[in-house]
């Protein structure tokens, strides 16, 4: 009995002062493929960072919180993993509603986050003046360059001219929309349709429908992977002939590949688990030892990096003082599956990560993500019509 | 103009066989059981995982699986009358709804825990397969799934106005204590319209599968949608289940094909029509 209070004890003392991170992640809700992709990466991250001696000579840990995809659920969350957990950080965040309701408990307690999505603007508003906020996702605006880039070539390799545009109504799908529009216009296309709809309500029909009298030669939506297969279903059943279906959920449902409704559409991503680079194929080698198969999700290797880079940082800075992390991880310069990881200012926030050059725009043929453009990285002509 | 209106209509009276199909199940518990079931639409995401289940286990075709998840659904359903609702028919009604939305939030999370929270597609070989009605075009499944409920809701009317058990169902419904006196076993009666209404859930849940996905929260929003339907058919009017569901269906499509960013608004109908409806009967009742 003696024997094993003394083990606790030194348990226990062997992780105090350990080092903490606080993991806010959508594991249910509309961007739960995301978030749990998300929480795979942070695990894998997780063991590296132990196996080479943790963060400041005490294994890591963290706390990870299920935000349910949902402002009401994500506050009360933050707050706990901020005041009763006491974290040290704060890394996670997918949804861009559930990040602006945290901007406000963010300023209240000056918490330090390292946030890995969330890409609509407004977010990027809210937390303009946060000297602690580091954002690794592209923004929207960088995602948007990357698409328009794409429909211009087949504007001008296809002949396509007529865009039809599906939203969500929530700040991921309706940040921007006009500029978007606009954007399209400014570029020479005919913006024929725009619609917006409620995220998992799975009522397309309607849509659809107008879409069908619009004739669109491109139909693109911004929605959630709940989204993905009743509006593919709907196209299919009611005959809408475009040349190229293209949306930007975050993450797609799970072995949506497999599904034969998917095969042709198109869609974007930070990376695909074939990128020849060598900090990706030494990710997905990591990952398919620990996890047994191989992720499609972007979530998976930017919550890695997240992590990755972050425990660098606390362990350049030698403290978990957020300044002097801040100062170390704004110098970051690491080999990532996405390329190299550096900050540098964005529109409005200090420390931005990856950018416009990172996307890839890929389609589902023969039950796979291949990526079609750009031209150099495409591994099959994109299939239009 | 007119293509697309007629298409609009048709859009919303195929989405109202489903809307009919999960309201008619909690039609049934309110109207015959007298038990607002908040825990109906985790009865129909139920259904829809069950299908899942069937069809990447055991490779079954969900609408071949359609039986078996209504009977599994049945069973399920009779067990949870015996061992939680039959408990509380007697007790204040917020008991029934705190014990009700209890089972909701367990049945949730009970998916969470098992499933996790991705959305599970099927990849049925008819998923794209359309039918051509003139220049408008109807999805198969969509259509299988208002025929479904259609000659499900037709049984169901059948089995309430022709048959013995409904007779003894509507006699129940209408005064429980007057139906005992004359031999009529009523917590028999109380098991099987719960446990039909479960199977309803489950079919519904089953087509849901087929048409949008299963996820621990897909029984919501048609859950949500079934109260507002029987709101508007009056508590526990199977008959006024059919109609309110059409005008349910076909304003949201109305709303999403007419009105300026409609999709958006289209989920704000049903807080409209329960609106109405409820406006509408105190003033006729205030005459």
């Amino acid at each position: 009995m003696r024997k094993l209070a003394l083990m606790g004890a030194m348990l226990a003392l062997s992780h105090a002062g350990a080092v903490k991170v606080g993991v806010l992640l959508p594991l249910s809700g509309p961007s739960s493929v995301s978030g749990q992709a998300a929480q795979n990466g942070y695990r894998l991250a997780l063991d590296e960072i132990n196996r080479a001696g943790g963060v400041l000579g005490k294994p890591l840990e963290i706390e990870i919180e299920d935000d349910g995809s949902a402002p009401a659920k994500a506050v009360p969350a933050f707050v706990k993993l901020v005041t009763v957990d006491k974290v040290d950080f704060m890394a996670g965040g997918v949804s861009s509603a559930v990040t602006i309701a945290l901007s406000g408990p963010a300023k209240q307690y000056d918490t330090f986050m390292a946030w890995i999505g969330a890409a609509a603007v407004p977010v990027e508003d809210a937390f303009a003046d946060n000297p602690y906020f580091f954002h690794y996702h592209p923004w929207a605006y960088y995602n948007f360059e990357a698409i328009l880039d794409m429909f211009k070539y087949l504007k001008r390799s296809k002949g396509a001219k007529n865009i039809a545009i599906a939203y969500e109504d929530g700040p991921f799908g309706s940040a921007g929309i006009n500029d978007t529009v606009a954007a399209f216009k400014k570029a020479g296309f005919n913006v024929v349709l725009t619609e917006k709809f409620k995220t998992g309500s799975g009522n397309f029909g309607p849509i659809v429908s107008k879409a069908k009298a619009a004739k669109p030669d491109i139909f693109y939506w911004v929605g959630y992977d709940t989204d993905a297969q009743p509006l593919a279903t709907e196209i299919k059943q009611q005959g809408l002939n475009v040349g190229l279906l293209y949306g930007t959920p975050p993450s797609w449902p799970v072995g949506f590949e497999k599904n034969s409704l998917s095969d042709r559409e198109a869609g974007l991503s930070l990376w695909l688990s074939s990128s020849p680079l060598k900090a990706s194929r030494d990710f997905v080698a990591a990952y398919r030892k620990k996890f047994g198969n191989v992720t499609e999700e972007y979530f998976a290797p930017l919550a890695y990096v997240n992590l990755m880079s972050l425990a660098a940082a606390v362990n350049r800075a030698g403290s978990t003082d957020k300044d002097k992390v801040a100062a170390e991880l704004a110098k970051t310069n690491m080999d990532t599956p996405f390329g190299k990881l550096t900050f540098s200012k964005s529109n409005k926030i200090k420390y931005q990560g990856f950018k416009g050059e990172n996307w890839l725009h890929f389609q589902f043929l023969n039950d796979a993500r291949v990526p079609v453009y750009p031209i150099k990285f495409a591994k099959t002509p994109l299939v239009y019509r | 103009m007119l293509e697309l209106f007629l298409q609009t209509l048709l859009n919303g009276l195929l989405q109202s066989g489903i809307y009919a199909l999960v309201a008619s199940g909690l039609a049934l518990a309110v109207g015959v059981v007298g038990i607002v079931n908040f825990a109906h639409g985790e009865f129909v995401m139920v259904g829809a995982f069950l299908s899942w289940g069937l069809m990447t286990a055991l490779g079954v075709d969900p609408l071949l699986g359609l039986p078996i998840a209504a009977l599994v659904m049945f069973a399920f359903g009779g067990l949870t009358y015996r061992l939680t609702i039959r408990h509380v028919l007697i007790a204040p009604e917020l008991n029934q709804m705190l014990l009700t939305f209890g089972l909701s939030i367990l049945l949730q999370n009970l998916a969470l825990l098992f499933f996790g929270g991705n959305t599970r597609t099927l990849n049925v070989p008819y998923g794209a397969v359309s039918v051509p009605l003139g220049e408008l075009s109807v999805g198969l499944p969509k259509l299988l799934a208002f025929v479904l409920a259609a000659v499900l809701l037709a049984g169901l009317y059948f089995v309430l106005y022709r048959t013995s058990l409904g007779r003894m169902m509507r006699a129940v419904a209408q005064n429980r204590r007057g139906s005992a006196l004359i031999g009529i076993d009523v917590d028999r009666v109380y098991l099987i319209a719960f446990g039909v209404a479960s199977a309803l859930a489950a079919v519904a849940g089953v087509l849901i599968s087929v048409l949008l996905f299963a996820s621990p929260t897909v029984g919501l929003v048609f859950g949500l949608k079934a109260f507002a339907i029987i709101v508007m058919a009056g508590l526990g009017n199977l008959t006024g289940v059919l109609w309110a569901s059409v005008v349910l269906g076909v304003s949201e499509a109305l709303v999403q094909t007419y009105v300026p960013g409609g999709g958006g608004w289209s989920d704000a109908v049903f807080f409209l029509l329960i609106f109405v409806t409820l406006v509408g009967r105190s003033w006729r009742g205030a005459r």
